[in-house]
């Protein structure tokens, strides 16, 4: 989880960004001396495409008018709703009407399933919007010639491509928004079910609920400090609890279900940095049980393995009032023999000062396998300092620097506890789901967004259905560019394109090395591959990762989006906007608009 | 407009001549397939002049360059050989653009916009405050003929109401040089008189004009020189009155002869060494008697008014 100002200065966001934009500046000059070389020669083609670079910067982007832009902006508009973008509406309503048919009421997660399904479905209708919109716009008014009327008014390339782009993007941000409410709406309401009380026990302070929306819940009633038992709550299920309230009419006590509470939520986690021991004490443990992974390992039970998170920036003020230290974790297990399987695995939890001199005593649980569980530390509590027993505070006496140590341990022998960093996290309070779903379509918008600027970029220069194709190509890669990039960079097995190629018909495993029995022809073959993989990868990383942008996970599974990752995807939605707006500009300038 | 010919001295015309307002030299244009192959020579070494004040016609038959001319004048192509200059500046160069009007062929606007948003489009690309283009819109629809259909959408105009708004977006920023491609295909008789008295007006007011046309009748009408295009080659370059004037015959024009006169006077040019060809009564144009008729049929009616075609 990075902040803003560490992803732009320490993991090289800025860099990249200056990198990718270098290349393309690099790799356009060149691509267009070429051209300019063997249509006018060297030293009137080097002319040619340093004076329009000159035009752009001297003229053109001077000269651009806001007015003019609003104007194109506004025709591009009245363009859209004209081809009847508003059915994408009417398609997506239909869809909220009968979503019911195919949702699982069931489901373990309602709110989930209906997040998910929302904002899933409106990327998919907004994306396609973009898609078709930007792809064909320019083309269609080359083609039918309009854009002669246009080009011959004092208007520079520079506002046909920002003016389409703007265009369209306000197109696409009003459905965003019409469907946005539309969602929350049906999220809402969609999530909301009634209990009655079934059964109460003889006095009065448990129960359950009905059976309804497929699952029901048992409850206790707790005392007020008066003596008087006014409410209670319910079990978790489904991963909701309700509010029981009692009233008493006419000396009967009536029992009241509330709705659903904590399905719709928007954690605010502070995640630490997670160490393992190994089983002799010393950190850089951690075990592998089957699957290979780096990122989630297990410690054994009964061992002196365990997991150390260290979180930094800890203070009462985060955490309301300070009162309690709210943990949540959702730790797997791993057995080894099936053991006491009604009580499950069994582990404890350390609270460390970061010198070791203070801890608190160990607190036990149960692992809930398939579910987060929730754990509210009070401030005070049983622990040592140097070794003596006596009452400690959290913030007075654990914390220093702000700094806190949070030790996992597994209890039960042969059995593990499975972890990754962000498997355990403090909750620093929570935001709002109103807000946090706005955040989540923010990031569908700047999907939306980058997919027009691409539209609109190779409109410029290619036709409407082969800008389609290559926008349509720019986003599966960057959906699905980690697959893309593994084979590119050689971190998928069976080596770069040609050797793959070679292996196709010698049926060779991906996971033994090439053998054609000259050693000469296989490194010739590997040097081209890594030439060619090269090329891929620099290719892969000026596409968009859309995938990225994609925060409806965040949203559904309740985590709060945090401002340091919308401050980076606006930043790169906004540098592809002016990379995109470049490239247009120049396509645009250097084309005939009437030559068919 | 004065500073930014001063500061774009690199695409101005060397020699600017304030009264020249389009010049081409040596201007060729050969169009090319994806490949680069030669697929043919729209023009060819093209040296025109056009004068400010005056109406220069383009004449040729299809495919003669004419269009091919226009649009290297107006940057929407790219030259092969030579160069287009507008006002002394490079016909590349968008800010020449701030003082011409364009009536295309065939009107290419946008359908779905009616007579004023129409209007106020083009007036934003010129940058045009709101309360210009509310103004001049208003007075370009009334001045073509438009009023009563101001607020109907394009695609429900006729071709000669089409022809009527695509002037009026040419006009919107009152040019210095109005280039008009076809001015009056698709006009019927009333329009298309209008439409020639208006370039005339135009012109008499100190603008410049460049129209190319197919109807030779219109040309020879409105047009104070003529170049005639063929097979992207100038054949003809002059006055229009110079160019038709056929030298070795003479018209008198006289009124109230009786037919002893007639013979007299061809009797009299037998003997004088001279050949009589004809001597008849003139006969009226159709369009002049078509215009009489529907004038008398309407009286008071102003022509443009007329149902549209």
């Amino acid at each position: 989880m990075w902040g803003y100002f560490e992803w732009l200065i320490f993991r090289f966001g800025l860099l990249q960004g200056i990198a990718v934009a270098a290349a393309i500046a690099l790799l356009g000059f060149l691509g267009c001396y070429v051209v300019a070389l063997a249509r006018y020669g060297p030293g009137e083609g080097f002319y040619r495409v340093t004076k329009v670079i000159y035009e752009l910067i001297a003229r053109d982007l001077p000269g651009t008018s806001w007015r003019r832009i609003h104007a194109l902006a506004r025709l591009a508009f009245q363009e859209a709703i004209r081809r009847r973008v508003l059915v994408v509406m009417a398609v997506f309503i239909v869809g909220l009407l009968f979503a019911g048919w195919f949702l699982d009421p069931s489901s373990n997660n309602i709110a989930r399933l209906y997040i998910s399904f929302v904002m899933t479905g409106t990327s998919y209708l907004v994306l396609l919007l973009g898609l078709f919109l930007s792809c064909f716009s320019l083309p269609a008014d080359i083609k039918n010639r309009t854009i002669q009327t246009i080009a011959t008014k004092p208007v520079r390339p520079t506002e046909v491509v920002l003016g389409r782009i703007f265009g369209f993007t306000a197109v696409g941000t009003m459905l965003l928004v019409v469907m946005g409410v539309l969602s929350y709406i049906f999220v809402v309401r969609g999530i909301v079910h009634e209990h009655g009380v079934r059964d109460i026990a003889s006095d009065g302070m448990s129960g359950t609920t009905t059976y309804d929306s497929a699952h029901s819940h048992t409850f206790e009633m707790i005392e007020d400090e008066d003596g008087v038992v006014r409410r209670g709550t319910t079990d978790e299920q489904k991963s909701h609890r309700h509010v029981i309230t009692v009233t008493e009419v006419d000396g009967e006590k009536r029992y009241t279900v509330g709705p659903p509470e904590g399905l719709l939520a928007a954690r605010i986690p502070i995640y630490g940095k997670l160490q393992m021991t190994d089983r002799a004490g010393k950190l850089g443990g951690g075990l592998n049980v089957g699957y290979e992974s780096e990122y989630q390992k297990y410690i054994e039970g009964n061992s002196l393995m365990k997991a150390i998170w260290t979180f930094e920036d800890i203070g009462p003020e985060r955490f309301g009032d300070g009162a309690v230290l709210p943990i949540e974790m959702s730790l797997k297990a791993f057995r080894t023999f099936k053991g006491d399987i009604v009580t499950g695995v069994q582990g404890e939890i350390v609270l460390k000062s970061p010198d070791g001199r203070v801890e608190s005593d160990r607190i036990g649980f149960i692992v809930k396998e398939y579910q987060l569980d929730h754990r509210e530390i009070p401030r005070k509590l049983q622990g040592a300092v140097d070794g003596v027993p006596r009452e400690i505070d959290i913030w007075d006496d654990i914390v220093q620097d702000g700094k806190i140590q949070i030790e996992v341990r597994c209890i039960d022998p042969g059995q593990y506890l499975g972890m990754a960093p962000a498997d355990l996290y403090l909750r620093a309070g929570d935001s709002t789901f109103a807000w946090n779903m706005f955040k989540g379509f923010l990031g569908i918008w700047m999907q939306m967004v980058l997919i027009i600027c691409l539209g609109v970029m190779f409109s410029t220069f290619l036709s409407g259905p082969v800008a389609m194709v290559a926008t349509l190509t720019c986003l599966v890669l960057g959906f699905f560019g980690n697959l893309a990039l593994d084979v590119a960079t050689g971190e998928a097995p069976g080596g770069g394109p040609i050797e793959s190629l070679i292996r196709i018909p010698l049926q060779t495993g991906a996971m033994v090395d090439l053998d054609l029995g000259n050693p000469v022809l296989e490194t010739t073959i590997k040097m081209v591959d890594r030439g060619i993989m090269w090329v891929l990868v620099s290719l892969f990383q000026a596409i968009p990762s859309f995938g990225q942008f994609n925060t409806s996970d965040f949203v559904a599974y309740g985590f709060n989006i945090y401002g340091g990752l919308i401050a980076r995807h606006l930043t790169m939605t906004l540098s592809y906007f002016v990379l995109t707006s470049l490239i247009g500009y120049f396509f645009l300038k250097t084309r005939e608009l009437a030559a068919a | 407009m004065t500073t930014e010919i001063a500061t774009e001295a690199n695409t101005t015309s060397p020699e600017t001549d304030s009264d020249i307002v389009i010049e081409t030299r040596n201007l060729g244009k050969v169009y090319r397939d994806f490949w680069g192959r030669k697929k043919v020579a729209a023009l060819k070494a093209l040296d025109i002049q056009v004068r400010r004040g005056e109406i220069f016609g383009l004449l040729g038959p299809n495919g003669s360059g004419k269009s091919t001319t226009i649009k290297l004048i107006q940057g929407l192509i790219f030259p092969t050989s030579g160069h287009a200059y507008v006002f002394g500046k490079d016909a590349r160069d968008v800010t020449k653009n701030e003082r011409i009007g364009y009536l295309p062929e065939e009107s290419y606007l946008y359908k779905f916009l009616n007579a004023e948003e129409t209007l106020d489009f083009y007036g934003r690309l010129f940058d045009m405050p709101a309360e210009v283009r509310r103004e001049r819109a208003d007075k370009l629809i009334r001045m073509v003929g438009l009023h009563g259909a101001r607020r109907r959408q394009l695609k429900e105009y006729s071709k000669g109401m089409t022809r009527r708004i695509g002037l009026a977006q040419a006009l919107i920023n009152e040019p210095d040089l109005l280039i008009l491609d076809e001015p009056t295909t698709g006009m019927d008789p009333i329009g298309s008189r209008e439409m020639k008295d208006l370039i005339v007006r135009l012109r008499d007011e100190g603008k410049t004009i460049l129209m190319c046309s197919h109807q030779l009748a219109d040309v020879q009408d409105v047009c104070d020189r003529v170049a005639i295009l063929h097979l992207g080659e100038l054949r003809e370059l002059g006055r229009v009155d110079e160019l038709l004037k056929v030298r070795d015959v003479t018209e008198v024009h006289a009124k109230g002869f009786s037919e002893e006169l007639k013979q007299k006077i061809a009797e009299f040019i037998k003997n004088e060494g001279g050949d009589v060809i004809s001597i008849d009564n003139p006969t009226t144009t159709m369009e002049e008697l078509f215009l009489e008729i529907v004038q008398e049929d309407r009286p008071g009616a102003r022509p443009s008014s007329a149902k549209p075609n």
